[in-house]
């Protein structure tokens, strides 16, 4: 869940239609047209990367009039299926993956349920992805892939390009070569495989204590 | 005991406040004195800044050290980037790492005949921060308009490593060779657990989003640490890689240059300062049994400074940080994501934010880090309604103020910390050079805690801490 509270604004005078806002917005909601670029109000989730980004200084981020609230009801989707999913991408239901918005698997999960296909689906219905816009994407390809998604970065974006390595896949060769240095990669996939194992026996969404 | 040293000056900044706003600092305030770090730990290094002509004693160290190390395959007609990461420039005022940050300049234009040598100024999380040094530092003239600032949303490269394909900025490697330009300060030992901290910014201020994620997401809290090594031995880093040039800092200030064709050889260096020096700050802290936090510095929440120490690292200073065995502090990401719903953790084994802290006023402080949980475990108060608007506007934080309140001035909160938990032992984190900001009663505590904890750390701690790196001592103590 978010509360979409800033969007992003052009000053035309000042846009020289590079292209960078486009290849750097998570939810693909601005685009340059006729050399301008153009704000999707709607779209817009206010992560800032355009305005952070743009090498004119064109973009703004300004209040909105009306404050939009984004966000997937994890009830209105079987629970059990989400359970399923998290599992299968080795997350917790309840294991937060946006720590900046604070979007859940769980959320995730029934995003892709619901019909999200790709990041920029997910990050549009949830508003995860939409603070940083750094940390939390491999957990969302994560989820993607175990939902059987073909994971295809959008042409031309610098959005992201793929999955990587988890602590289930290092090699054994790997771990044993570099063990003694700090790394306690075992460790570390005994305590995932509990989190995993604990989210497991989740039977139903708890509900957000405040 | 002595009267407060001057806090670090408030910065023009989009991420922060304007400075003008910042009526008063903590460290003004009645009953608040300092303690020399050098008293609480006679053995803590001599240092070269801060002291009198202190920038031109840590140029005077880059010059000496950088004449040391090999640049034979630097060749007139390459190009050369010189990588950094925003950190530094956190790092006591910032002059002293942009000073070697020009020093490294000038050193591989004489010593080479290059002259096509640009900065990439890598950053965390506020994609314009090292943009705003470079024309604070003057960066941008000296390096002859080739200095810029990367984000990891910028343009990427893939890399083949060890563990896959993992994700680099483009422009920070567009380059024949590579220099990579950073400091021992410890910071974020939540995170890299002082385990190939030298290496790090290869995962992160240098890395794509894919990468970065891995590293907080994918491999767990220790060994994701193997991310930046990945990175950093990766065939296509190698034949770029050229040398290493550091602020040796130790939490006094700083204490040299060190320069290096072999990162890993520094890495072990690193490791040694970061757990003896910053190790015993670090253990003296955990002995604080209550207390008040005051952030008073130009840097996100989690990063303002105590004695070399963020504040992060204090919210975790309930525990061992540096004992690998313990696989998660109590605040780092992997510890923030598996909190449940309700608030609570969600395996035993995660252990609450450091319950000495009982209140914390945010006197001043930037956005630009997700920093609600700071807020959800810990009572807050954030001083003036502008601090409280600017983070409700930040895209990382939509929801701090949900759980932090506004009080109109620096004094009525302090005030109100005092009266509400009956607590009046303060630390101030607001960079302080040299010393901690403290109030009376935790001066009289450190100072009492001090020798004990120097004790068990060079006797007990410190020991089991390499041992667990692989680091051995006797080697560093032959090359010393």
């Amino acid at each position: 869940m978010k509360l979409v509270t800033m969007m992003a604004q052009v000053d035309d005078s000042k846009c020289k239609g590079c292209r960078t806002c486009e290849r750097v917005c998570p939810v693909l909601a601005i685009k340059v047209e006729h050399k301008k670029a153009v704000v999707d109000p709607e779209r817009c989730r206010g992560c800032a990367n355009c305005e952070q980004r743009c090498p004119e200084y064109a973009v703004a981020m300004v209040k909105r009039d009306r404050p939009l609230q984004v966000g997937v009801d994890v009830h209105a989707v079987n629970y059990g299926e989400v359970v399923d999913l998290c599992a299968k991408a080795g997350l917790h239901p309840e294991e937060r993956i946006c720590y900046c918005v604070g979007t859940r698997a769980e959320e995730v999960a029934a995003a892709i349920i619901k019909g999200a296909r790709t990041p920029e689906d997910v990050s549009l219905g949830t508003g995860a992805r939409t603070g940083c816009t750094i940390e939390c994407i491999q957990p969302i390809l994560r989820l993607l892939d175990a939902a059987g998604y073909d994971l295809v970065p959008p042409k031309g974006g610098w959005q992201w390009y793929g999955r990587t390595a988890t602590a289930w896949d290092l090699s054994e060769a790997l771990k044993e070569k570099y063990k003694s240095r700090g790394f306690y990669f075992e460790e570390d996939r005994a305590v995932l495989d509990q989190l995993v194992a604990e989210g497991k026996k989740v039977v139903k969404p708890d509900a957000e204590a405040y | 005991m002595q009267r407060p040293i001057k806090p670090i000056a408030p910065k023009q900044s989009q991420y922060g406040i304007d400075p003008s706003s910042v009526k008063t600092r903590v460290a003004e305030l009645p009953g608040i004195i300092s303690v020399s770090l050098k008293e609480l730990f006679p053995d803590l290094p001599e240092v070269i800044y801060p002291g009198e002509n202190g920038l031109a004693r840590v140029r005077q160290a880059a010059v000496d050290a950088l004449s040391k190390v090999d640049m034979g395959m630097i060749k007139p007609e390459h190009s050369v980037n010189v990588l950094a990461s925003h950190h530094g420039f956190t790092l006591l005022g910032g002059e002293p790492y942009a000073e070697l940050l020009m020093a490294v300049k000038d050193a591989i234009e004489q010593r080479t005949g290059c002259s096509e040598i640009r900065l990439r100024a890598g950053v965390g999380m506020r994609f314009r921060e090292t943009e705003e040094y470079i024309k604070r530092y003057g960066l941008g003239a000296y390096y002859s308009n080739k200095a810029i600032g990367v984000a990891p949303v910028d343009e990427g490269i893939p890399i083949e490593t060890e563990i896959g394909t993992l994700y680099g900025i483009k422009k920070a490697y567009d380059a024949d060779w590579i220099v990579h330009v950073h400091h021992t300060d410890v910071r974020e030992v939540h995170f890299h657990r002082q385990v190939d901290k030298a290496v790090k910014p290869f995962g992160m201020s240098y890395a794509r989003i894919e990468t970065r994620s891995t590293y907080h997401h994918n491999l767990g809290p220790r060994g994701a640490n193997f991310v930046a090594r990945a990175i950093f031995d990766s065939e296509f880093v190698q034949k770029k890689f050229a040398f290493a040039a550091f602020l040796n800092i130790a939490p006094n200030g700083i204490v040299g240059v060190d320069v290096d064709n072999d990162l890993y050889a520094m890495n072990d260096r690193v490791t040694f300062t970061g757990c003896r020096y910053y190790g015993k700050i670090m253990t003296l802290f955990g002995q604080i049994d209550e207390c008040i936090a005051a952030l008073d510095f130009p840097c996100p929440v989690p990063y303002v400074f105590s004695a070399g120490v963020i504040y992060a690292n204090f919210t975790g200073a309930n525990t061992d940080l540096y004992d690998l065995e313990a696989p998660f502090p109590p605040y780092t990401w992997y510890t923030e994501a598996y909190y449940g719903k309700r608030g609570k953790p969600l395996l035993s084994m995660i252990l609450p934010i450091n319950p000495a802290i009982k209140m914390c006023v945010h006197n001043y402080a930037w956005g630009g880090y997700p920093s609600a949980f700071f807020a959800e475990q810990i009572p807050t108060l954030v001083v003036g309604q502008e601090q409280a608007d600017l983070f409700d506007r930040d895209p990382l934080n939509p929801n701090y103020m949900d759980y932090a309140t506004v009080i109109r001035s620096t004094e009525a909160a302090m005030n109100f910390a005092y009266r509400a938990t009956g607590v009046r032992k303060v630390i101030i984190f607001d960079g302080a050079m040299g010393g901690i900001n403290v109030s009376e009663p935790l001066a009289e505590l450190l100072e009492a805690k001090a020798p004990e904890v120097s004790d068990r750390v060079d006797h007990e701690l410190l020991p089991k801490w390499l041992r667990q790196r692989g680091v051995d001592l006797s080697v560093l103590k032959q090359r010393a």
